[in-house]
């Protein structure tokens, strides 16, 4: 299984494209992580693949199914997408949000099988957040309500989860948990993940496949080490660095400086 | 947490829905009955308990089943019907502030039908639901159409809405000065939210397609859920986004409009409704429809008891009550949902 990019062209309302014939495929198993600079196109490449926003051209397939032209509901079933800062409804507990998590799964009255109480309670336990079950999402604090929304996605029950800046606004603890949940996720439950980050550094340290964008278009695709390069980074966001091994997990670790400091 | 003490757990909260949705049921028969006694003509408890089952004399029958029944069904049908639609409204535009009248649909359900009665005279007042329902899909079509053609934020959505509700009500004002026959102007005087003068003719023209829209309402208690959730993540939950809100702004518009039809317009219920009842009873539309609707009805037989109690034989007219309770409120949620946005 894959998913399949094909001459995939978006942007906003009559702008100019965002992003422009961009080819890609998230394979299976894998945790593919897109980083570059503010407006590169990132987000709007995971936008297009959430089905947020419609593509002027090209096709979008997960195996053999259109992911343009099938039913929503269908495609739900293989793709789960979390947006970048989830909107949280007021009054929903933490139950009910995973609860969401099932909707393709259920008819439009989403009444709940226990198959679908089963997945829930699976979802909060792996996201470990079984002691705030019954506390409302509005009242969390950003990690713990990040972790519910995570909750929600695994409750989807998708072979494959685009997460974009999953990160964001979160404090350094925070981050860590969360880019270890998704790698759990992906070795544990062998979920496919598709992610943006802005860290070049938790990047490379997480991915298993860094694509490097800038300017609507691929720039550098592969794993980490021959990504995450001192000439890519000069290219792509025009500082110099130097790219050393980290000392503990031995992944690169981009040090950026001013340009003359070298 | 174990997997007994979750069901318990639930099971309380189950307890807790069932008892406030059925205290509320019996407050709204409590106060429909009280309300029944008052007004011009005082009339005790227990002779409206025996009149009702058909036990009592020939005055307090003509009293209460012709004059006050009719008006006080009419209260409930009407209060659940605003109730219902504020609800959709505030989850599909996702502001606490929204609500039918805030976004237009009262004032154009009442130009229409009042361009209907004095327009067309000829045409019979069971009529009057349809004109109504096309004056309310009106106003909303054009909110909508300007605030999507934008992208327009939740908040400016509602600003559109006064905007457009204004239009509308000047319309209303024209048709009311203008119209000096005042045989034919008099009687317009409903559509400023009384229940005086109604009969059980409109709980005939008006009973069906409400009840069927409730229903629907009640279908996409679901779908509303999911919809709070935002576009980005409802869109990622398999929801059709754009159709389904079509639908339920629709479902909650014909709401709106049938009842402004045949009580006029009765403002701020379809915002304090879903308020209170979300308040007590959580966020989840299965259970919060129910007794938002239940809170609506319970509002409307009260605004329309108490206007009949305060200086019997004069009456105050339900809807000059609810606005009375109703700004003051508004002005309270737009303070809080702005601190609550700062945090």
């Amino acid at each position: 299984m894959s998913i399949t990019l094909r001459g995939v062209t978006a942007g906003y309302g009559r702008d100019r494209a965002v992003i422009s014939g961009i080819d890609m495929e998230i394979r299976d198993g894998e945790v593919t992580i897109l980083i570059g600079p503010n407006g590169c196109g990132k987000s709007t490449l995971l936008k297009t693949v959430g089905r947020l926003l419609k593509p002027r051209a090209g096709t979008i397939r997960v195996d053999e199914l259109d992911v343009l032209g099938s039913n929503p509901k269908t495609v739900a079933r293989a793709i789960a997408y979390l947006p970048q800062d989830p909107l949280v409804p007021a009054a929903i507990t933490v139950e009910q949000l995973v609860g969401y998590g099932r909707a393709p799964h259920q008819s439009l009255l989403g009444l709940r099988s226990a198959r679908d109480n089963e997945h829930i309670e699976h979802a909060i336990a792996v996201a470990g957040i079984g002691h705030l079950r019954d506390r409302p999402v509005a009242e969390l604090s950003g990690g713990q309500r990040q972790s519910a929304f995570f909750a929600m996605v695994l409750a989807q029950d998708t072979p494959y989860a685009i997460l974009d800046e999953p990160t964001n606004h979160l404090d350094i603890t925070h981050q860590i948990e969360t880019l270890e949940l998704i790698r759990r996720l992906n070795g544990e439950h062998s979920k496919t993940a598709i992610v943006v980050l802005h860290d070049l550094n938790l990047a490379a340290r997480y991915a298993d496949r860094l694509v490097l964008m800038k300017d609507g278009a691929i720039r550098a695709d592969g794993p980490p080490q021959a990504v995450l390069t001192a000439l890519n980074i000069a290219e792509v966001f025009a500082v110099d660095s130097r790219i050393i091994a980290d000392p503990i997990y031995g992944k690169p670790l981009c040090v950026p400086y001013p340009t003359g400091h070298g | 947490m174990t997997g007994t003490a979750t069901v318990a757990l639930r099971r309380h909260r189950d307890r807790r829905a069932l008892l406030l949705i059925g205290g509320a049921a019996v407050l709204t028969l409590l106060a429909a009955l009280w309300s029944l006694g008052v007004g011009a003509v005082a009339i005790p408890v227990d002779v409206i308990v025996n009149t009702l089952f058909n036990l009592d004399g020939e005055k307090q029958t003509y009293i209460i089943m012709r004059s006050r029944l009719p008006r006080i069904v009419l209260a409930l049908m009407a209060g659940g019907a605003l109730a219902l639609s504020g609800t959709i409204i505030q989850a599909v535009i996702r502001n606490p502030l929204a609500s039918p009248g805030i976004i237009g649909i009262n004032s154009g359900a009442a130009l229409f039908a009042v361009g209907m009665t004095i327009l067309l005279p000829t045409v019979p007042q069971t009529w009057l639901p349809l004109a109504a329902s096309l004056g309310g899909l009106t106003a909303a079509g054009i909110v909508m159409l300007v605030a999507h053609r934008r992208l327009l934020s939740a908040a400016h959505l509602a600003l559109i809405g006064v905007a457009v509700g204004f239009v509308f009500e000047s319309g209303v004002d024209y048709f009311l000065i203008t119209s000096s026959d005042a045989e034919r102007s008099a009687p317009l005087i409903w559509l400023t939210g009384s229940l005086w003068g109604r009969t059980w003719d409109h709980v005939g023209m008006s009973l069906a397609p409400l009840a069927v829209l409730a229903g629907m309402a009640m279908v996409l208690a679901y779908r509303l859920d999911l919809i709070t959730l935002g576009e980005a993540t409802a869109t990622g939950l398999g929801l059709d986004v754009g159709r389904q809100r079509l639908i339920m702004l629709s479902v909650a518009t014909l709401l709106a409009s049938v009842s402004v039809a045949v009580v006029g317009v009765m403002g701020f219920i379809g915002l304090m409704a879903p308020h209170i009842a979300r308040h007590l009873i959580g966020g989840g539309h299965r259970l919060l429809l129910p007794l938002a609707m239940l809170v609506g009805m319970l509002l409307v037989t009260l605004a329309d008891g108490v206007g009949r109690a305060i200086a019997p034989p004069i009456e105050v007219s339900a809807g000059i009550l609810s606005a009375l309770i109703g700004a003051p409120f508004f002005v309270y949620v737009m303070l809080t949902t702005a601190s609550e946005q700062e945090t």
